[in-house]
């Protein structure tokens, strides 16, 4: 985990004080805070809030009437959870499931969906001022991707959930083009 | 008002009643259906296989049964009478008298009936949208009835009782009734018949509940503006319920909400389609048969259809495999296959499928999400074995379907 936050160190004050100033540095901190998981080789992250539990695949059971890119559902003690390939959302070529490919639960307004991801790398903490939203990653609730978020020397591609989750076309590299 | 009484008689009686939050219910809900499942699992589990199970069968037996005693009282737990539904109902009357200047004769049976608190939640909308459709429309000014030798005071009957797994919670009028002609001639207007197709009047009374399909010359405060029914058709659509309106001129009209008792729980049986898995409930279910050959017809002249022959009726085939994508193509003849018959409102369908499973309680969760795209179905069902199975809706699969 990277730790770049710039907090302002806590007043002179005794400890309770302290300890509000350390809560509310874990608040504001969750927030920020987001899996990565690679998709070929380029990084994803979605924000650490909506991530409910990683678990390994599992047996998926096909469902009709969905897009092909929502493989089927999964029953998760319980609860049924559809899940999506993001390979197959982004219009990346499929790839074999393997021991390393996970299933990334998220809740998004009270409906979970998994995302299989070809694994999952670290949880970072990427501030508001280390997102770019340059060349049209606006966040305007219109494309997936949310912005592109400096971590370190990297970059890492952080996911728009709502938007991932609905019908919204992903930009196919020909219209990224126009 | 009996359920009244004997509420008020067992409170007196010293603290039988007890407060509990239904937060706290629906866990427990979860939670039984949760062992239900893992129950099944358990005793069907391929690790016993082969083995000699004498006792442990017995044992299991048992303790199937007891699960399913179980999940009974916890749905009974969440049962509550209709009759607080009814209450605010026959205050809303006293205020549409009001607000009409007729006077009404309110009359109420049933009203012990049970029903699960979250259905009884939000039956008090759609109900007081037919009421206040009886109480505006139906029943005729005092001077009419007078003329039409009706006594002054219209009458509304609230009416609720248990058929299977079902309630039927009636509201009749004995107002001036639907006017075919009227509801004929704005059906046609919007395309639903042709201009010479006579709909049977079940058919036709139906398009009332259309959205924003009303009749009234004039629109009231009250009604006619066509935006209850949309309350109406989503809670009943949430519900898994189904609504049927009976009507004769001049005598009255009848609207009756059926809904099931409990939306945990649904009896229903599996089926299966190559590799998908479907459930329906049980009193959906009119017929199983296994067609001949002969039975057969297709009318390549429309699309392919196939019809099947039951007992000189012929009925429409709806294939699963056509009728929602991403499932393989159709490659089966149907004499290969066994055919559901539902009767639905818009007459019977004959839907093939590869094999009938087996007949079990399942726990219904419903489609959020990326699954809230899955037509013509109310949830989905998981099953003992830890499947999931799409839950049938044959009313709206047959009004998709043959459309």
């Amino acid at each position: 985990m990277t730790q770049t936050q710039t907090q302002t160190p806590p007043p002179n004050g005794g400890l309770g004080q302290a300890m509000a100033a350390e809560a509310d540095h874990e608040d504001t901190g969750i927030d920020t805070m987001y899996l990565t998981f690679p998709v070929g080789d380029e990084t994803y992250g979605v924000p650490i809030t909506l991530v409910t539990e990683i678990v390994g695949m599992q047996r998926v059971m096909s469902v009709p009437d969905v897009p092909h890119y929502i493989r089927g559902v999964i029953n998760l003690r319980g609860k049924v959870i559809p899940l999506m390939d993001v390979r197959l959302r982004f219009g990346m070529a499929e790839r074999a499931y393997d021991d390393r490919t996970v299933v990334i639960v998220l809740d998004v307004g009270n409906a979970p969906v998994g995302l299989i991801v070809d694994g999952v790398s670290e949880v970072v903490d990427i501030p508001a001022d280390r997102l770019d939203r340059a060349a049209g990653f606006g966040g305007d609730g219109t494309s997936v991707v949310q912005a592109l978020g400096h971590v370190g020397d990297r970059v890492a591609i952080l996911l728009d959930v709502p938007v991932l989750v609905s019908d919204v076309e992903v930009m196919r590299p020909a219209m990224a083009d126009a | 008002m009996t359920a009244e009484v004997d509420t008020e008689a067992r409170a007196a009686a010293g603290g039988a009643l007890l407060r509990v939050s239904s937060d706290k219910i629906g866990r427990l809900m979860d939670l039984v259906g949760e062992l239900s499942l893992s129950v099944a699992e358990t005793v069907g589990s391929a690790d016993l296989a082969g083995l000699d199970l004498t006792d442990f069968e017995a044992a299991a037996h048992r303790l199937s049964m007891i699960v399913r005693e179980v999940q009974d009282a916890a749905t009974e737990l969440r049962l509550v009478p209709v009759a607080e539904v009814f209450r605010r109902l026959k205050r809303t009357i006293r205020e549409l008298e009001r607000e009409t200047g007729k006077s009404f004769d309110l009359v109420i049976e049933g009203e012990e009936t049970a029903i699960d608190k979250l259905v009884a939640d939000r039956l008090y909308d759609p109900l007081l949208h037919v009421v206040r459709n009886s109480a505006d429309h139906g029943i005729e000014p005092p001077e009419d009835r007078r003329a039409a030798g009706k006594p002054e005071k219209g009458r509304i009957l609230l009416a609720a009782a248990q058929v299977g797994s079902e309630v039927r919670i009636r509201v009749a009028d004995d107002g001036r009734g639907l006017s075919r002609e009227k509801i004929l001639k704005k059906a046609r207007e919007r395309g639903f018949f042709g201009p010479e197709e006579e709909p049977e009047p079940a058919q036709l009374w139906k398009m009332i509940f259309e959205p924003g399909f009303s009749t009234a010359e004039a629109v009231t405060t009250l009604s006619g503006r066509g935006v209850g029914m949309d309350v109406l058709n989503t809670t009943m659509k949430d519900l898994r319920g189904r609504i049927a309106v009976d009507s004769a001129e001049a005598q009255g009209t009848t609207v009756s909400l059926h809904i099931p008792v409990s939306l945990a729980f649904l009896d229903s049986i599996l089926l299966r389609l190559g590799r998908q898995l479907f459930t329906v409930p049980v009193e959906d279910i009119s017929e199983i048969v296994k067609p001949a050959a002969a039975d057969l017809i297709r009318v390549s002249a429309r699309g392919g259809q196939e019809m099947l022959q039951l007992r000189g009726v012929l009925v429409p085939v709806c294939r699963l495999e056509t009728f929602y994508r991403g499932l393989p193509p159709a490659d089966k003849p149907l004499s290969d296959m066994v055919a559901i018959v539902f009767n639905t409102a818009a007459g019977p369908i004959a839907v093939p499928i590869d094999e009938v499973m087996d007949r079990q309680q399942v726990v219904m969760k419903p489609l959020s999400g990326a699954l809230a795209q899955v037509r013509a179905s109310w949830g989905c069902a998981l099953l003992a074995s830890g499947e999931v199975a799409i839950v049938l809706d044959c009313e709206r699969l047959a009004a998709e379907a043959l459309r």
